[in-house]
């Protein structure tokens, strides 16, 4: 996926994606948001997620590490965080050839719903979306479990998200001193 | 016989203490069953239960000024251990003796909920995932839920507290079942059950009752009731499981 380069609008460290999602609804914002994780231990961690937007709408999701786009790319960025995201500003025009790229495609309020988890969010940011967006009453749920289907099918990664979980839980408890119990 | 669960999930906002309320009712239809609200932080199970007036606290038994029985009470066919709600009761709270009101508790009940922290940051959040013997996953359908979910998983089987289910919750959608499925490979327990976002869920919690008493034929009473059914009590004998909480080693902190 080609873009051009936008205007920098902020670029910060985070620990969930809701925060950036949020703030780009918030202001409306049009052009992409690069999302990076910091943490090496993961896999795909070499690799960039991007997320485009229309008026702080989400468009179109792309990882550069897998080179997959739509719903799988939220799987591939989601990881337990933090990341590095940087948001740029673009002008709707410059981000058309790659919305008209239909597997690149993601529902408006999946990014906010199955990559930060926030329903809330997600309604306010379906409200958001342009009428033609706004799927019937109903549909866009049979899809929007693809980014958590395809997260699931990611064996690798659950399996290093598992380890680092055991590494964490065994350090901790010798920490805490709960290794007796 | 007694067993302990305790109804965890990594993050906030899953609905975990409606959960914890809605299986104990369930389950007290055929056990004795006693709910603690073991977040201590964030007292929230004395809103669900009608008790937000209770004088005598599970803050005030952890810090030795109450007994148990004093914080106990006898609600909706379950017997409910609430917190309160103030800072200075949580502040005198000392969370480690928990581990002695659960193993009080333990005597004289069939089933035991410990309502868990959001959290697994430190020693106070983790002790009931540590001291349960098995735990209740609550997630919803999203990538973060269930990452959390596989933490508090990992968390669990390094204490030796197995994984009782994965109870969905607050699904707004079809297609859970698939997702359900593809959940299940990596967790050490099954799909007890799928809870659909409910109107009724936030009714209840405004008017202080519990989802199963305030609509109990709506449709996620009902799902709650089929989790409850699919969870199979073992038998724990009441003076094993109050020695072990006992003799768990869990030192002050510095």
């Amino acid at each position: 996926m080609k873009l051009p380069q936008g205007r920098l609008r902020k670029s910060r460290v985070v620990t969930d994606p809701r925060e950036p999602l949020a703030d780009v609804l918030d202001r409306a914002v049009t052009g992409y948001a690069v999302f990076e994780p910091q943490d090496s231990l993961l896999l795909d961690a070499d690799g960039r997620g991007v997320v485009t937007f229309v008026d702080g709408v989400p468009v179109v999701a792309y990882h550069t590490g897998t080179d997959r786009g739509g719903p799988p790319a939220l799987a591939d960025l989601a990881v337990p965080g933090p990341y590095h995201v940087s948001v740029f500003e673009l002008d709707g025009a410059d981000l058309g050839p790659v919305h008209d790229v239909e597997d690149l495609r993601v529902p408006p309020g999946m990014p906010a719903e199955r990559l930060a988890g926030d329903p809330a969010l997600a309604d306010s940011t379906r409200r958001a979306a342009p009428p033609e967006r706004r799927a019937p009453a109903g549909t866009e749920a049979a899809d929007d479990h693809g980014a958590v289907e395809a997260f699931l099918e990611d064996e690798e990664k659950i399996e290093a998200i598992r380890e680092q979980a055991r590494q964490e839980a065994k350090q901790r408890a010798a920490e805490w001193e709960l290794n007796d119990t | 016989m007694v067993e302990v669960f305790a109804v965890a999930s990594g993050k906030g906002g899953t609905g975990k203490t409606t959960s914890t309320v809605a299986l104990g009712m369930a389950l007290s239809e055929r056990y004795d069953v006693t709910v603690v609200d073991a977040d201590t932080g964030m007292a929230n199970m004395l809103f669900h239960a009608g008790l937000s007036d209770a004088e005598t606290t599970l803050h005030d038994v952890l810090a030795e000024s109450a007994s148990v029985e004093a914080a106990t009470y006898e609600r909706f066919g379950m017997t409910v251990v609430p917190c309160g709600t103030s800072l200075d009761g949580f502040r005198d709270a000392d969370p480690s003796r928990l581990r002695e009101v659960v193993a009080r508790l333990a005597a004289d009940t069939d089933v035991i909920l410990l309502d868990s922290p959001p959290a697994l940051d430190s020693r106070a959040a983790v002790l009931p995932v540590v001291m349960a013997d098995r735990t209740v996953i609550v997630l919803q359908p999203t990538i973060p839920a269930i990452s959390d979910g596989l933490k508090v998983q990992e968390y669990a089987t390094s204490y030796d507290t197995d994984v009782a289910g994965l109870l969905f919750n607050k699904v707004r959608e079809d297609g859970i079942e698939r997702v359900a499925e593809k959940t299940e490979r990596y967790f050490e327990g099954p799909t007890l059950g799928a809870v659909p976002e409910s109107e009724r869920a936030r009714e209840a919690r405004r008017a202080g009752r519990p989802l199963l008493a305030h609509a109990p034929h709506c449709d996620a009473a009902a799902a709650y009731r089929r989790a409850a059914d699919s969870l199979s009590v073992r038998d724990g004998q009441s003076g094993e499981v109050a020695d072990r909480f006992r003799s768990a080693v869990i030192p002050e902190p510095p």
